[in-house]
């Protein structure tokens, strides 16, 4: 196991500096215009552009810029400050500001999420083709055939003209001013905790092991929450790591739709405003927290399912 | 009886429009709303460039002059100013009692001269400032761009750290400012610029105090927040959440507190789109929105809604639209396209366009209820000059095209657009050219209300000019307008909007000069120092000579301001460019916009200073009041 954890260490840590390197050369890639707005683009002039590209050192060599680019890391963790999106702050201090936001929103709304989705999978799986399993497939419909932004506005609508609840995320009242966020972001993993948990225990219980069970008359819940549900819950449980971890990066259309000052839309704002530290910075972020996702959903499965092994002769992955 | 009860009635209605009135309290805290993507970047006055940054700061740090609702130059953090020398020297008095304070209100430290002086090496400084906003100090102030050469040549030599280290000794010998006492600033320009003072508005020339400086370095205030930051100006910031919300307070020690009208908070929302204003505003939330297309429409469209007796044109913005023509278009593969070049160095070819376009179609698509309110018929913008007189520079221009704003689209003249067709045809016919003439036109690939819009104008080519004379041909670019389209010169025609960034109509008219290299719009767009028609040449020749003879007068204003006039309806009425619209949006609001700060130039039209408001929503109807006051 040991052997196996240092190897994926040391395999996830190469991958994220090659991800890292790929992206700093495509955005290198990218022409210098983008670094300008469309204003500045009108208003300076050639000279002015080039001064500009020079004092941000946009104007050396890729690799000499990526080689200045590691040696601040390694030397100084020093990721450089943002270009664009909060001009000179250190991008370290700006994702700082933004991530325990969108996390908390996020642990939140996946707890919710987590507990009402699957225990509606299993009311569903245990009421199949009843009236509870039918209203749960609608909602799992509505919610992933309505456009994100319709169901939202919904949302707002209601919860902000019906029941007077912020329409905005404010710090000022952080708490009821997170409830149409969360809402937001819970309605959609509530479906897919809902459909998932239903498959996977339907499955479990057309096996012959569940019909020993009623045979040997253990009890309905002894069935469904002991045997069935512990079963179901292995391939579910393999994501929930990785689910948890990703709360960091936000979700970039409820964060934009409520104004919430989290992850969620920076990336793209870097994207759009050539903010080449930022892009950096989180997509090392976002690639470490992937790889290490799915490393501990692995352990966990193992834990979980001891039928399951990692690395050596024998592993069943 | 009857005239005695008449009498009575009028009492009575006034009287209770009187008490109406006096039930509409002013607001005390204002809540407002910019959208995500205009968030602000930076709290360094002096590295901003943009308006999401600018409408912020303003409120912050007193400019030495601002402007009136009318665009007039008014006092600020100067109380007088004058120049002795025709424009060349310019002083400014400082007013008494002013201080930098932190953004609870506590006193930092007195503003003096100093802190312009200071602030001017800051942005002349190549190492401190990246080159951001240099180009407007470089271009009028004497020494400034020597200066900016040698911290240049100082940071590549010795490095960054080298220039970085440089105080104001070195500048105070080269450039032309100095401060002969603690209260005045001198100004020498490069030449005799009657409209130096409209330049201080800018982010360029405003202050920061050197104990700004000592406190948090030069790297400290490349970097500089709101929560470090040194305020001088109506307002302190007092709560920011990046990309959520701020929160402006009343600067407690604002040295003229007693003599303007401020809110005791500003409130802004980050919101994530117009809609989304459009909500909070009905929760009431806002004190203000601005109306998308489609929700004006709904509301308009339908009397009995609640807002449709509110519905409120707001003043025209800054920018004014034209048809840029582009004398030196090339096909995609880069030879020249003749076809094209021929054609628009046709002076009846222009003139046809000019005369015989009824855009009113394209302005609806901007104010779909009112669109000729978006007529625009000179060059220059709005406010960005007025004469000793109150005339607005813009009218003097109206004046010599013998054009006014009516409730008819007076240039449109078919017959005489029918005429100069026909004159181009035969004219160009002879010169080879093939028709239809087809105009290359680009959008933004993604961005669906261009491509509407391209459509409208395609229509309005189609009827107004005829499918046997001319063809728009609708062609996108994925990202970069410079880098796909104006650098290889593909595009026939641009539609654009310039703003001023300074109060003299040299500004607009001197962007469209022939064989000048700051001439922006002739060299980046229409490239007409590359043309080679001797009839076109020579038009754009006389047209900048008359530009040049406007500029070289710079001991009476009214005369220069007549001379400008000239010379820009001599470029109208020869087409060399086509003015287009204004744009006119609606909204629903608890401010009189016309009690704003209204200016073509700088960045004070966002100063939350002596505002009319009312705790009621301004009707259409008060609006109109205030729009026919004006």
């Amino acid at each position: 196991m040991l052997k196996y954890t240092l190897k994926r260490l040391l395999q996830s840590v190469f991958t994220v500096l090659l991800i890292v390197t790929i992206v700093f050369l495509l955005l290198r890639l990218m022409p210098t215009d983008y670094y300008f707005t469309e204003d500045e683009l009108i208003k300076l002039t050639d000279q002015q552009k080039l001064d500009r590209l020079q004092a941000a050192g946009l104007l050396d060599h890729p690799f000499t810029q990526l080689g200045r680019f590691y040696r601040q890391l390694f030397t100084k963790l020093d990721l450089g400050t943002s270009r664009r999106v909060q001009v000179n702050k250190p991008v370290v201090d700006l994702i700082a500001s933004k991530f325990s936001i969108s996390m908390r929103l996020g642990l939140t709304a996946l707890g919710i999420s987590l507990f009402i989705g699957v225990a509606l999978g299993v009311s569903q799986a245990r009421f199949k083709n009843g009236a509870l399993d039918h209203i749960g497939t609608a909602y799992t419909i509505f919610v992933n055939a309505v456009p994100h932004l319709v169901s939202y506005s919904l949302v707002l609508t209601f919860g902000a003209r019906m029941l007077g609840l912020p329409s905005l995320y404010t710090m000022r009242k952080p708490g009821p001013s997170s409830i149409l966020p969360i809402v937001c972001l819970a309605m959609g993993s509530i479906a897919g905790y809902m459909l998932w948990t239903r498959r996977y225990m339907v499955d479990e219980l057309n096996k012959e092991y569940i019909r020993l069970a009623k045979l040997k008359g253990l009890s309905t819940g002894s069935i469904m929450f002991r045997h069935v549900l512990k079963n179901a819950f292995v391939p579910l449980a393999q994501y929930l790591p990785y689910s948890i971890l990703l709360t960091v990066g936000g979700s970039l259309l409820v964060e934009r739709f409520f104004s919430v000052p989290g992850m969620g839309p920076l990336l793209t704002d870097a994207i759009s405003r050539y903010d080449t530290n930022l892009v950096q910075a989180i997509v090392m972020l976002y690639a470490s927290l992937g790889i290490a996702g799915v490393f501990l959903g692995d352990i966990l499965m193992t834990l979980i399912d001891p039928r399951i092994h990692l690395g050596g002769k024998e592993a069943a992955r | 009886m009857k005239k005695i009860l008449s009498l009575a009635l009028t009492v009575c209605l006034l009287l209770g429009l009187g008490l109406t009135a006096a039930g509409a309290d002013e607001l005390t805290e204002f809540h407002t709303y910019a959208l995500i993507s205009a968030e602000v970047e930076n709290f360094n006055v002096h590295y901003s460039q943009g308006a999401r940054d600018s409408n912020v700061m303003t409120n912050l740090i007193d400019p030495l002059l601002t402007n009136d609702p009318k665009g007039a130059l008014v006092p600020c953090a100067a109380k007088e100013w004058y120049s002795e020398d025709d424009g060349q020297t310019w002083t400014f008095i400082l007013n008494d009692g002013m201080t930098w304070v932190d953004k609870d209100g506590a006193y930092k430290a007195d503003v003096v001269a100093n802190d312009w002086l200071t602030g001017l090496e800051w942005v002349l400084n190549f190492a401190k400032n990246d080159a951001a906003n240099t180009s407007m100090p470089i271009e009028m102030l004497k020494g400034a761009g020597e200066y900016y050469e040698y911290t240049k040549a100082l940071a590549e030599s010795e490095g960054v750290e080298a220039a970085k280290a440089l105080g104001l000794e070195k500048f105070l010998e080269t450039v032309g400012i100095s401060s002969p006492d603690e209260k005045t600033i001198v100004f020498t320009c490069v030449d005799k610029l009657p409209y130096f003072p409209t330049v201080t508005t800018y982010n360029g020339f405003y202050p920061v105090s050197a104990g700004l400086l000592e406190e948090i370095g030069v790297d400290g205030y490349k970097a500089v927040s709101w929560d470090n930051l040194w305020y001088s100006g109506l307002y302190t910031i007092t709560s920011y959440v990046h990309e959520n919300e701020k929160i402006l307070t009343a600067n407690p020690a604002y040295y003229n507190a007693a003599n303007v009208k401020r809110f005791d908070n500003v409130v802004i929302k980050m919101v994530e789109s117009p809609d989304v204003a459009f909500t909070l505003f009905q929760t009431g939330e806002l004190d203000h929105v601005s109306l998308p297309q489609s929700t004006l429409n709904t509301i308009y469209n339908s009397e009995s809604h609640e807002f449709h007796d509110y519905l409120t044109e707001m003043r025209p913005t800054k920018f004014s639209y034209q048809y840029h023509l582009v004398y030196d278009k090339k096909l995609e593969n880069g030879e020249p396209d003749v076809n094209w070049n021929t054609a628009v160095a046709n002076e009846a070819f222009r003139l046809s366009w000019y005369y015989g376009m009824d855009n009113t179609p394209v302005l609806a698509r901007n104010n779909a209820i009112n669109p000729l309110s978006c007529i625009n018929y000179g060059y220059t913008a709005n406010n960005v000059a007025v004469t000793s007189g109150g005339v607005d520079y813009t009218q003097l221009v109206r004046d010599e095209l013998g054009l006014q704003y009516t409730d008819t689209y007076n240039r449109y003249d078919p017959e005489k657009g029918a005429a100069y067709k026909a004159q181009a045809i035969e004219e160009l016919t002879a010169k080879g050219v093939t028709f239809p003439v087809e105009i290359d036109y680009y959008i933004l690939g993604s961005n669906q209300t261009a491509k509407d819009t391209a459509d409208t104008l395609s229509q309005v080519f189609s009827d107004c000019l005829g499918d046997d004379y001319v063809k728009l041909n609708i062609k996108t670019y994925v990202s970069n307008m410079s880098t796909e389209v104006r650098n290889p010169q593909l595009a026939s025609i641009y539609i654009n909007g310039w703003g001023a960034d300074f109060g003299d109509p040299v500004n607009f008219v001197g962007q469209e000069t022939y064989g000048e290299d700051n001439a922006y719009y002739s060299i980046t767009y229409s490239k007409i120092n590359n043309a080679t028609d001797e009839e076109l040449i020579a038009t754009y020749k006389e047209f900048t000579k008359l530009v040049d003879d406007a500029r070289a007068i710079s001991d009476d204003l009214d005369a220069r301001y007549a001379a400008f006039a000239k010379a820009e309806a001599y470029m109208i009425e020869h087409a060399l460019v086509i003015p287009l619209y204004y744009m006119v949006e609606w909204q629903i609001t608890s401010v009189n916009d016309y009690s704003k700060v209204y200016s073509a130039y700088g960045i004070q039209n966002y100063r939350y200073m002596n505002w009319e408001t009312n705790s009621d929503l301004y009707t259409t109807e008060d609006y109109a009041g205030f729009a026919a006051a004006q």
